[in-house]
C-alpha cells in the first residue's frame, strides 16, 4: 500500500521533471547509466550472458566483497579509508587455510593440528573466530591512533598495511619447509563455503538455479549491518561522528569510542571476509588480498557512501559491489581485453567519486 | 512580582596575552524573561558566552545557576545543566534527521535497538509543547530551511529542560514571517519559565521582545536598563560613547578622478551580493561598514573574481573588468587582502621571504628559468624595512609573527604587485592598537600615492577614522554611501540594520 | 596520557628492533676460531612470489648453512629501485659475495657496475639480465638459472603428448584445440615466453588451436584465476578444451572454479609447488614444469663458495657454465607419472 504510494508519487515527479531536473537526474544518476550501457553492449556482444549462470557467479563473487565493502563503508562513514584491507583479508585467509587443511593432506601447515578430530563445528568456529580477532585488533590499532592522535587514515592505514604484510609473511613462513601456498582445505570446510541449497522445502529449483551458501551468509551479514547501522545507538552514533564530529562531542556522544567500534567492526567483517575467500578459492598465500581494498573502496563510493562522511546506505554499498562485479564479471565474459578493462574501470572510479564530490561541493 | 534570578553572572574578565577583552562584566537573567545582551563586533559578549560555556577559563568572576556556583568544563557539561546556547552558525548533523539530531548523544533504547518510534514520539510533543507544527521529525535537516534547523536547535535545547537559552543573533537569516514565528516560540519558553538570553544588533527586534537590556563596549560592562526605561538613541549611546580622537592619523589623502565602477553586481550563489553599485575614486580610501552577515566579504570577493558573478559590470578606467578569476584581476592590477588571514592569507609554515614574494613570483624568475634567491631576499629586506615588520630575520616562519606584523607581511606582499586597487578586508582584525596606526598610516600614504583602497571593517571608529566616503551594506544591498566628514554612529548603526 | 602512549609506543619500537636484529650480525664477522666466515649478500625480488620466497629462499638458507657460509636474504618488494638500494647496504656491510635476484630484467648493468666498483663477485640468479653485453662488464659476475622459453617449451610438449594419447580431449571432434589462457604479469618475461611457447609446441606439432579467451593478472593471483574460470565456464561451456596456467597459483584458481562446478578440464601449471603435486596425485591436475628452485639455490651457493676462496667458480660442480657465463639448471616435466619423485 505504502509503496504503491511512494511508487505512484514517483512516476509523478518523473512527469514533472523539466530539462534541468532531467539533466540533475542524469548527472546524479550518471554512473548508474554508464553501467547499464557497458552491461548493454555486453550482452550484445555475447547474449549468453543472460543466462541463470552469470547470475549464480556474479552473486557468489559478490558475496565476500560486500562483506569487505560493509567493513571498510563503516570506515569511510567516518570520513576514513582504509587501505589496510587487502593485507588483513590476506591474513586472515591464511589463518583460515592453515586451521583448516584436510587431516590426510600431505603438506600441511600444522603437521599436528590440536583441531583434529573436534567435532566439524568447533573445527570450522575456531578458525572464524581466530581470524576475526586477529582482524578486529589490528584495525582497533588503527582507530585507536585515527581517533586519538588525530593522524589521517590514509597514513595509518598505510603504514599498517606494510606492517601486516610482515606479520603475514613471518607466519606463512613459519613452517619448516618453509612458506607455501595454502592447499587443501579439509571437505567440512570447503562444503560449509561453497555448498549450496538446491531447493527449499518441497521446491525443488530447475533450471540449473541453485543459492550458494556465500550468497546466504552475504544476506545475513547484510541483514545484521543493516541493523547496526540504521537500529542502534552504535550506528547512529557512527553516522552522527561522519557527519559532524564536533556536533556529536558536544552533544555527548563518545567519538572516540566510535571510532574504535566502528574499526573494530569493521575488522571483524574483514576476518570473516577473509574467512570465506580462502574456501571460495581453495588456497591461500601470503599475497593472497593484495589490493582487495581498491575494490571494496570504489564499490563504496560507488554506492553513495561518501568520502565526505556521514552518508551511506547498507543498498548503496550492495548496489556498488554488484554493478562492479558485473562489470568486472562481464568485459571477461565479452573478452574485452585486459588494458581496456583497466580504462574502463579506472575511468568509472574517477568519474564516480568526482561526482560524488561535485554534490558537496560549495559554490561560489 | 519580583521574578527569580537564574543565571547571574558575577565580575567577570579575561584576558589574552595582556589584552583585557572582559573587564568585570555582570549580567542577570531572570526566569521568564528575555535578556538582551548587546554590543559592537568584538565588545565581548562571545567571549563571555566561551568562558559560561567552559571554552574560555574565566580570570575571574563567578557563574551562579538558581544561585548555586556553576563552573561549567565543556558546552555539553551546559546542557546537562539546562544551559544551552543556538549559536549563529548551527552546529548540526544536517545529514540526519530532526529527531536524530535532537535525541544524539541520548538515543532512547529498548532491547539493545534505538527505539525510533518514543524518539517520533518525544521530538512530536516537544513540537507540541512550544507550538512548532510544520516539522517532521523524521525529514533530513539539510532539507529543512535555516529558520527551521534553528527552531530544531531550540528544541534540543528545551529536550534538555533547559533553563536558561541563549540565542546568538538567531534573527540573521531568517524571513520576517519567520522571525514572527521565533518570537511565538519564545514567548512560549518564557511562559514556561525559561530564561533567554538574546543576543542581537537589531534594535527594533531588541525593543520588541526584551524585558532587559545589558550592554557591553570593548570588554567593559556598561550598564542592565528594563527596556521601558530604554529608547533607541540611548542604546546606541551606551553601546558607542567614546572619543574617537588621536586613535587615527589625519586623512590627507585627496580623491581624484573616478578609478573603478561597480554597476548593478549580483552574484549568482548564496550568500548573494545584491544589485550593488558605487564609485571609486584614484587616491580615496571607501570604507565597507556593515554587521555579521551584510555580505561585505561577498562583495570584495566577487570583484576580485572569486565568486561567480549574475550579472552586473564592472569598469577600470572606463574598461570592462574581466574578472572571471583573481588570476585575471590580478593581471588588471587589483590586490585583495583577506579576512581570514589563517586560512587564505598566509602560507603559515613558509618564511617570511616565500610569503613575501609569492603573489609576485614570476618577477623573480631569471634567465635560466629558476628564482633568484639573491632577489627574493633584498625585495624582503626592503618590504621589511619599509614597513617596519618586527622580526627576527626573513628565515623566520610567519606564524611566528605578532597578527600586526603577519598583516604588514602580506599587505607587502601585494603592494609588491604595484596593485591600482587595494581590496583589504579587515585589515585590522585581531590586532594590536600599535600595529593598527601602522596600517592606517601605511594606507593614508598609499591613496596619497594615488593608490585607490576599499576597506572591510566591522568596526566603526576605524571607519570613521580613516575613510574618504563609507558604503553600508546590509544583508548583500547597498543601504547608502556616506561621506565620512558627515558620518556618524548612529547613521551606521541604523543604516547597517536597513534590510534586515 | 597522549605523552605516555607515544613514550610507550617508541620504547616497544626500540625493543622490538633491538629483539629482531640480535640474531643478525652484519657484514664480515670472525668466528671463534679466527677464520674468516663467509658472508653472502641476497634478496629475493618479491617475497609474494610464492616460488621464489617458498622454494628459493629456504633452499638458499638451507645450503648456506649446509655449507656453512653466512646468508642475508632481503625483501626487495618488487622494486628495482628498493634493490639498488639494498645492494649499496651489502656492499657497505662488506659483504663477500652478492647474490642478486633482479627485479627489473633490463637493470642488470646498474647492480653489475655497482659490484664492479666495490670489486665484490656477484652472482644473479632466476632473472636474467636482458641488455646486451651487461655480463661482458665485469669478470666476476655470473648467471644462474633457466632459460625463460623452456618453461612454456616444456609445458607445451606436455600438453601436445598428453593431446594426442586422448582423443576424447577433442570434445567437439574438430581436430582443433580449444583453450583458454590464464597469463601472468603482462610484460614479464616469463609470463611472456610461457604463453609463446606453450602454444607454439602446437603449431609445431601441426595440430590446430583456437583461443576462446586469454586474460592477463599482474599478481598472478589464485582468486584472479579462480574468477576468470569462473566466468568463462559460464561464457563458453562445454567448449573449453584446455587451460594453461603460467603459473601453479593461476591454476589452483581455475581448478577451484571446476570443482565448484563440477566440471574437469585438462589443466597445466608451472613452477610445481607442493600443492599442485598434491592436485596431480588427486587428479585435478594435468601436469606442471618443476622449476628447480633447490637446484637454482644450491648452484647459487656452489658458485658463491667456490668464488670467495679464489676457486674457479664451477670448480669441483656437476654445473657448466654457457658462454654468457650462465648455469642452465634444467626444468623438468612433472606429469602424473612421476610426481612423486619431488614429493
Amino acid at each position: 500500500m505504502n509503496f504503491t504510494r511512494n511508487f505512484s508519487a514517483r512516476i509523478n515527479r518523473f512527469k514533472k521533471m523539466n530539462r534541468t531536473d532531467w539533466l540533475n537526474f542524469l548527472v546524479n544518476n550518471a554512473i548508474y547509466i554508464v553501467m547499464a550501457l557497458l552491461i548493454g553492449i555486453v550482452i550484445l556482444r555475447e547474449p549468453t550472458f543472460l543466462s541463470v549462470r552469470t547470475l549464480i557467479n556474479v552473486l557468489s563473487q559478490s558475496s565476500v566483497k560486500l562483506i569487505l565493502a560493509f567493513g571498510v563503508g563503516g570506515i569511510i562513514i567516518l570520513q576514513g579509508t582504509d587501505l589496510s584491507l587487502g593485507r588483513s583479508v590476506g591474513f586472515a585467509m591464511v589463518i583460515s587455510a592453515s586451521l583448516s587443511q584436510a587431516d590426510t593432506y600431505a603438506s600441511r601447515f600444522y603437521p599436528e593440528l590440536w583441531l583434529t578430530g573436534m567435532p566439524t563445528f568447533i573445527k570450522l568456529l575456531i578458525p572464524l573466530l581466530i581470524a576475526m580477532a586477529v582482524c578486529a585488533i589490528f584495525s582497533m590499532i588503527n582507530g585507536y591512533i585515527v581517533a586519538i592522535f588525530k593522524v589521517h587514515p590514509f597514513i595509518v592505514t598505510l603504514g599498517m598495511s606494510v606492517l601486516l604484510y610482515g606479520v603475514l609473511t613471518l607466519y606463512y613462513n613459519s613452517p619448516e619447509q618453509g612458506g607455501q601456498p595454502i592447499g587443501g582445505l579439509s571437505t567440512e570446510y570447503s562444503n560449509f563455503i561453497l555448498g549450496r541449497i538446491d531447493s527449499i522445502g518441497p521446491l525443488k529449483f530447475t533450471g540449473g538455479f541453485y543459492i550458494p551458501y556465500l550468497v546466504v551468509y552475504a544476506a545475513i551479514v547484510s541483514i545484521i549491518v543493516w541493523v547496526l547501522w540504521n537500529k542502534t545507538v552504535f550506528g547512529k552514533n557512527m553516522f552522527a561522528v561522519g557527519g559532524n564530529p564536533e556536533a556529536a562531542a558536544v552533544s555527548g556522544v563518545n567519538v572516540v569510542g566510535t571510532f574504535v567500534l566502528v574499526y573494530m567492526m569493521a575488522g571483524i567483517l574483514y576476518g570473516l571476509g577473509g574467512f570465506l575467500e580462502a574456501g571460495r578459492i581453495g588456497s591461500a598465500n601470503n599475497s593472497s588480498g593484495f589490493n582487495y581494498e581498491l575494490d571494496a573502496i570504489a564499490a563504496c563510493v560507488v554506492g553513495g557512501i561518501s568520502f565526505s562522511g556521514g552518508v551511506g546506505k547498507v543498498s548503496g554499498a550492495l548496489a556498488g559491489v554488484l554493478l562492479f562485479t558485473v562489470m568486472s564479471y562481464g568485459m571477461i565474459f565479452a573478452n574485452i581485453s585486459f588494458e581496456y578493462q583497466n580504462i574502463i574501470k579506472g575511468f568509472i572510479i574517477v568519474f564516480a567519486v568526482a561526482l560524488d564530490t561535485r554534490k558537496y561541493l560549495k559554490k561560489t | 512580582m519580583v521574578k527569580q534570578s537564574i543565571l547571574k553572572i558575577e565580575g567577570v574578565s579575561k584576558s589574552f596575552s595582556g589584552v583585557k577583552v572582559l573587564d568585570q562584566v555582570c549580567l542577570d537573567v531572570k526566569e521568564g524573561t528575555v535578556h538582551s545582551l548587546m554590543g559592537e563586533n568584538g565588545a565581548g559578549k562571545s567571549t563571555l558566552m566561551k568562558c559560561l560555556f567552559g571554552i574560555y577559563k574565566q580570570d575571574e568572576g563567578t557563574f551562579h545557576l538558581k544561585g548555586e556556583n556553576v563552573n561549567f568544563t565543556d558546552p555539553k557539561h551546559a546542557l546537562e545543566h539546562g544551559v544551552s546556547m543556538v549559536h549563529q552558525e548551527l552546529n548540526q548533523v544536517t545529514k540526519r534527521t530532526v529527531s536524530e539530531n535532537i535525541w544524539l548523544g541520548r538515543y532512547p533504547t529498548k532491547r539493545g535497538f534505538v527505539d525510533e518510534n518514543k524518539m517520533y514520539q518525544d521530538t512530536k510533543s516537544l513540537f507540541t509543547k512550544i507550538k512548532i507544527d510544520d516539522i517532521d521529525p523524521n525529514t533530513r535537516l539539510s532539507e529543512l530551511s535555516v529558520s527551521k534547523r534553528q527552531m530544531v536547535e531550540i528544541v534540543k535545547a528545551v529536550s534538555y529542560e533547559a533553563k536558561v537559552i541563549i540565542l546568538d543573533e538567531p534573527t540573521s537569516s531568517l524571513t520576517e514571517q519567520e522571525v514572527d514565528k521565533l518570537f511565538e516560540i519564545i514567548e512560549t519558553l518564557k511562559k514556561q519559565g525559561c530564561g533567554i538570553v538574546y543576543i542581537s544588533h537589531k534594535m527594533d527586534e531588541i525593543f520588541a521582545i526584551s524585558d532587559e537590556v545589558t550592554v557591553l563596549r570593548d570588554g567593559e560592562y556598561i550598564g542592565t536598563n528594563p527596556i521601558e526605561e530604554l529608547d533607541m538613541d540611548k542604546v546606541i549611546n551606551m553601546m558607542v560613547g567614546r572619543d574617537l580622537s588621536h586613535r587615527f592619523p589625519p586623512v590627507t589623502n585627496v580623491p581624484g578622478d573616478v578609478k573603478m565602477v561597480v554597476k548593478n553586481l549580483k552574484t549568482r550563489y548564496e550568500p548573494m551580493v545584491n544589485d550593488v553599485s558605487f564609485e571609486l575614486k584614484k587616491g580615496e580610501i571607501l570604507g565597507i561598514y556593515g554587521l555579521v552577515g551584510a555580505r561585505r566579504t561577498e562583495l570584495v570577493e566577487a570583484i576580485f573574481g572569486m565568486r561567480t558573478i549574475e550579472s552586473g559590470e564592472i569598469f577600470i578606467d572606463g574598461k570592462k573588468l574581466n574578472n572571471s578569476s583573481p588570476h585575471k584581476t590580478i593581471e588588471n592590477k587589483l590586490a585583495l587582502v583577506t579576512e581570514e588571514r589563517r586560512s587564505t592569507g598566509i602560507f603559515e609554515v613558509a618564511n617570511i621571504r616565500f610569503n613575501t614574494c609569492s603573489a609576485n613570483i614570476k618577477k623573480y624568475v631569471n634567465n635560466f628559468g629558476l628564482l633568484s634567491e639573491k632577489e627574493m631576499f633584498s625585495d624582503t629586506e626592503k618590504q621589511i624595512a619599509s614597513m617596519r615588520i618586527k622580526t627576527f630575520s626573513q628565515e623566520s616562519l610567519i606564524r611566528e609573527l605578532s597578527g600586526g606584523n603577519q598583516q604588514k607581511v602580506i599587505i607587502g606582499r601585494w603592494l609588491a604587485t604595484d596593485p591600482d586597487i587595494l581590496l583589504l578586508d579587515e585589515p585590522t582584525r585581531g590586532i594590536d592598537v600599535g600595529a593598527k596606526y601602522d596600517i592606517y598610516n601605511l594606507m593614508i600614504e598609499l591613496a596619497n600615492n594615488g593608490k585607490s583602497i576599499i576597506m572591510v571593517s566591522s568596526e566603526m571608529p576605524e571607519i570613521l577614522g580613516v575613510t574618504n566616503r563609507i558604503m553600508v551594506m546590509s544583508k548583500g544591498y547597498v543601504a547608502d554611501i556616506l561621506d565620512t566628514k558627515n558620518a556618524n554612529q548612529n547613521d551606521l548603526l541604523k543604516l547597517s540594520a536597513k534590510y534586515l | 596520557m597522549k605523552k605516555l602512549l607515544s613514550v610507550m609506543l617508541v620504547l616497544t619500537m626500540v625493543l622490538a628492533i633491538v629483539g629482531c636484529s640480535s640474531d643478525k650480525g652484519s657484514g664480515t664477522t670472525t668466528d671463534q676460531q679466527g677464520t674468516k666466515e663467509i658472508v653472502i649478500g641476497a634478496n629475493i625480488y618479491n617475497f609474494g612470489d610464492n616460488f621464489m620466497n617458498g622454494v628459493v629462499s629456504p633452499a638458499l638458507k638451507e645450503y648456506a648453512d649446509a655449507a656453512g657460509v653466512k646468508i642475508n636474504i632481503v625483501d626487495s618488494e618488487n622494486q628495482q629501485n628498493k634493490l639498488n638500494d639494498q645492494v649499496d647496504i651489502f656492499i657497505g656491510q662488506g659483504v663477500d659475495i652478492l647474490a642478486i635476484n633482479l627485479v627489473d630484467p633490463a637493470s642488470a648493468s646498474t647492480i653489475i657496475q655497482k659490484a664492479k666498483e666495490a670489486n665484490i663477485p656477484l652472482i644473479l640468479f632466476n632473472k636474467e639480465a636482458t641488455e646486451e653485453g651487461a655480463m661482458a662488464m665485469y669478470d666476476k659476475v655470473w648467471y644462474v638459472g633457466t632459460a625463460s622459453a623452456d618453461a612454456g617449451i616444456i609445458q607445451g610438449d606436455m600438453m601436445v603428448a598428453d593431446w594426442k594419447a586422448n582423443a576424447k580431449w577433442d570434445k567437439n571432434g574438430d581436430g582443433k584445440v580449444q583453450y583458454v589462457l590464464l597469463k601472468g604479469e603482462p610484460g614479464h618475461p616469463d609470463a611472456e615466453a610461457r604463453t609463446e611457447y606453450s602454444v607454439k609446441a602446437f603449431d609445431d606439432a601441426g595440430i590446430p588451436v583456437e583461443e576462446l579467451a586469454m586474460q592477463p593478472d599482474p599478481n598472478w593471483s589464485t582468486d584472479g584465476g579462480n574468477d576468470k574460470m569462473a566466468t568463462w565456464l559460464a561464457s563458453f561451456g562445454d567448449r573449453i578444451e584446455l587451460v594453461i596456467c603460467n603459473n601453479d597459483g593461476m591454476a589452483f584458481g581455475a581448478i577451484n572454479a571446476m570443482k565448484e562446478q563440477g566440471v574437469s578440464i585438462p589443466v597445466y601449471g608451472v613452477d610445481a609447488l607442493e600443492q599442485a603435486l598434491n592436485h596431480i596425485a588427486d587428479g585435478e591436475m594435468n601436469g606442471t614444469v618443476l622449476n628447480d628452485g633447490k637446484n637454482q639455490a644450491k648452484a647459487v651457493i656452489d658458485l658463491s663458495l667456490n668464488v670467495a676462496n679464489g676457486k674457479d667458480p664451477i670448480e669441483g660442480t656437476s654445473w657448466t657454465l654457457d658462454d654468457v657465463k650462465a648455469v642452465r639448471v634444467p626444468y623438468v616435466a612433472v606429469t602424473p607419472d612421476n610426481f612423486a619423485d619431488f614429493k
